[in-house]
């Protein structure tokens, strides 16, 4: 930024001579262009008074002329040079045409009249046309201006998205407008843009406008700022300066620019949201795809293997191999299950179905899911779980809590209860699954959350992938929810989770009931 | 020589997995056909009776669904189990709307299919059954015309809500039956999606029914699908 405003200032300091001839061109050109009206009517007066006196004209006629000058001059100029040139040609009148002539004196008292009536009529008639004038020249000045703010507010639709608005902006206010420099601020990204000669001063203004919430004029009467706004909240500043601008015109101004600024974030922002989607479907795509590609031949293998078994027909050492096949390729099912879970809640941004459900409902799923797994055992539900609510992605959670039961069946002592329970505590629901078996090591209480982590004991106790556990918490990790695991010989081994509660439920979201009858 | 456990029709589009099958089907006792797509299944089932359809969901063409829907159209009581993949709750839901009697989750083990295609192919007897016949299954019985309920011999209170519930589920033993479908079923068309509600009255049906309700043998939940009524096991 600093680097930039040096150049900046080199540019401006280099240009400074051919710059400073034009200005002095430019103070030249606007005074003529102010004392033209001054000039123009005197000298058409001088003309009328040498013709009139050389034709010898009467007083009326003469005066007839100089009023048609003064009226001119009027409508051609304005107030002020029609009562200058009025003075002059009532002087005139007097000198060389109200007898005695070539004299100033007045003897008739009713050329005295004339006089003061030519005077009087060409004030007001001049005030009245200067005043037409203005109001014409107002309108027309008006209609510029709309029809400048149109194709300003045209040509944003036509700004190229796919570069940064502010300057392009900035280029199009200085094309349609014609201002000699323009400054605009964006506050959310901290940009300032500019172009014109006093860019560095009013890049200054236009990021004060914004700091200061306020909009504000020049004394030259050239330079304005604006804040520019959606709505009520100021996102940033713009400043201008030029011959032609006016309040209610930097105002447009600074809404269309407000517009543009604000239109093309959104458009951005739809991009984006499209471009993570479409990541996120192709994503799906592939692991469904793998999953589709891995399970094909686990089903014929699963298929070809459980089939001999029932068949019955086979020797005994045949049995035993056709058997070793099929629990391996149930534990390659589950691995490959496994994987692309974790390959899915690995997904940057896990896109989580979140919905209401009852604890009550969630372990209940995961008891159904496991159910030939916890064939014959002892389950028990706690009482406090009921009227408990979590707020989460059902899918998750259930396989979440489901790796706690299954290794709880895993691990556990034959024979012995497993136990679920939730209750609500400091805020989170916590739900446990407890079993009754042999403790974990303090030294792996952590690191049976670790992906593939299996402790010494389990290496060759029981099938499993060492995935399940760091599954459960990542799975918990994605609700903003953790995990964790209490170990000890004489109470069992109880693994937690717990999750935020859901939100308090809108009073008319009171569903409804289905009747008992 | 065994005697034929029923015609069983396979569409699959993967040939190792119709090979599998029919090789291990066939094996148990069942006549086995193939199909690779839907199409064809379509025709086949015009051209011969089959109890039992196996239809994969997941097949270029027509797609198992709708295959399934068109087969349905036609054959109101043949046998549908669709097999799938994916764990995805909206294709099960999907093809249990589009007909289904049931589905089955690669990779299964085959006496599991076994006993659902059994299940499927009893579907039509039991349908054309009498509505007031009593039905008992394991230590359940349930009286229809008498509106009673026995377990294992002893009188069981039940609302009437329950009552219905519990003979909509027995009536299709063996079967899923999606929430929405046992909604309209016992409390009417309108009904749908009051699926905490469901829960609860299945909740008292097993402190009911179950000698250990949080771990059912008979009212059975199929996760984000609906409820299911075990079959009696042959013992």
């Amino acid at each position: 930024m600093s680097s930039a405003a040096a150049i900046r200032g080199r540019t401006e300091r280099a240009n400074s001579r051919p710059r400073g001839a034009s200005n002095w061109r430019r103070v030249f050109l606007l005074g003529f262009r102010r004392l033209r009206g001054y000039l123009a009517g005197p000298a058409a007066v001088a003309l009328i008074t040498t013709g009139a006196f050389h034709l010898h004209l009467n007083l009326s006629t003469s005066g007839s002329f100089y009023f048609l000058v003064v009226v001119m001059v009027a409508m051609t100029w304005g107030f002020w040079e029609a009562s200058v040139t009025s003075l002059i040609a009532v002087n005139c009148l007097n000198y060389f045409f109200v007898p005695p002539v070539l004299t100033w004196r007045v003897i008739d008292p009713e050329n005295w009249i004339a006089l003061a009536t030519f005077e009087i009529t060409a004030l007001t008639v001049s005030r009245l046309s200067a005043r037409v004038k203005g109001q014409a020249r107002a309108e027309t000045r008006q209609r510029v201006q709309v029809e400048k703010l149109y194709e300003l507010s045209r040509r944003i639709l036509l700004l190229d998205r796919s570069r940064t608005i502010a300057p392009q902006m900035v280029a199009l206010i200085q094309e349609i407008f014609r201002t000699e420099s323009v400054a605009l601020f964006d506050a959310r990204p901290a940009r300032l843009d500019a172009d014109g000669p006093q860019s560095a001063a009013l890049e200054q203004i236009a990021r004060n406008a914004y700091l200061r919430d306020a909009a504000s004029a020049g004394l030259d009467g050239q330079t304005w700022s604006e804040v520019l706004r959606l709505g009520s909240k100021p996102i940033g500043g713009i400043a201008l300066r030029g011959l032609e601008l006016d309040r209610l015109t930097v105002a447009a101004v600074a809404s269309l620019t407000a517009i543009a600024l604000e239109r093309a974030r959104s458009f951005e922002k739809e991009s984006r949201a499209e471009a993570a989607r479409q990541t996120e479907q192709l994503r799906t795509a592939v692991l469904d795809a793998l999953a589709h590609a891995f399970k094909t031949p686990l089903t014929a293998i699963h298929t070809a293997s459980s089939g001999l078994l029932e068949g019955g027909r086979l020797a005994p050492g045949d049995a035993e191999l056709a058997g070793l096949i099929d629990e391996q390729t149930g534990h390659l099912n589950r691995l490959t299950s496994e994987l692309l879970q974790m390959a899915r809640l690995d997904a940057a941004r896990i896109k989580l179905q979140r919905e209401r459900i009852s604890v009550l409902t969630l372990i209940e799923d995961v008891l159904a899911r496991h159910r030939e797994q916890l064939h014959g055992r002892r389950v028990e539900i706690a009482d406090s779980s009921s009227g408990l609510e979590v707020y989460g992605d059902r899918e998750l959670l259930v396989t979440a809590l489901g790796q706690f039961l299954d290794n709880a069946s895993k691990y556990s002592t034959p024979g012995s209860p497993i136990v679920l329970a939730a209750e609500e505590n400091l805020g989170e629901i916590v739900v446990a699954v407890h079993n009754e078996g042999p403790p974990i090591g303090a030294a792996d209480r952590e690191r049976i959350f670790e992906r593939f982590y299996r402790t010494e004991q389990t290496r060759h106790r029981a099938p499993g992938t060492g995935l399940g556990l760091s599954i459960a918490r990542k799975a918990a990790e994605a609700h903003g929810g953790r995990t964790w695991v209490v170990s000890e010989e004489a109470h069992g081994t109880t693994f937690y989770l717990a999750l935020p509660p859901a939100p308090k439920k809108p009073y008319d979201a009171v569903p409804r009931q289905c009747s008992d009858r | 020589m065994m005697q034929s456990r029923g015609n069983v029709l396979i569409v699959d589009d993967e040939s190792s997995i119709r090979r599998a099958l029919q090789n291990t089907l066939s094996g148990m006792g069942f006549e086995v056909s193939e199909a690779s797509n839907g199409e064809e299944a379509l025709q086949m089932v015009r051209q011969a009776e089959y109890h039992a359809v196996l239809l994969d969901i997941n097949m270029p063409g027509i797609g198992g669904i709708r295959a399934c829907r068109e087969i349905r159209r036609n054959l109101p009581r043949l046998g549908i189990l669709m097999l799938t993949v994916r764990d995805g709750e909206e294709d099960k839901v999907a093809a249990l709307d589009a007909g289904a009697d049931d589905y089955i989750t690669k990779p299964f083990n085959i006496r599991e299919l076994a006993a659902r295609i059994r299940a499927a192919v009893r579907r039509a007897a039991v349908s054309q059954a009498d509505p007031q016949a009593p039905i008992r299954i394991g230590n359940i019985e349930l009286d229809p015309a008498r509106r009673l309920v026995r377990k294992a011999g002893e009188p069981v209170h039940l609302t009437p809500k329950e009552f219905d519930l519990l003979h909509y589920l027995m009536a299709h033993a063996g079967l899923p039956v999606t929430h929405a479908r046992l909604l309209q079923a016992v409390w009417g068309p309108e009904y749908g999606g009051e699926l905490e509600y469901l829960r609860t009255f299945v909740r008292q049906l097993r402190k009911k029914l179950e000698d250990n309700p949080a771990a059912p043998a008979w009212l059975l939940t199929d996760s984000h699908i609906g409820y299911r009524f075990a079959e009696a096991r042959p013992d």
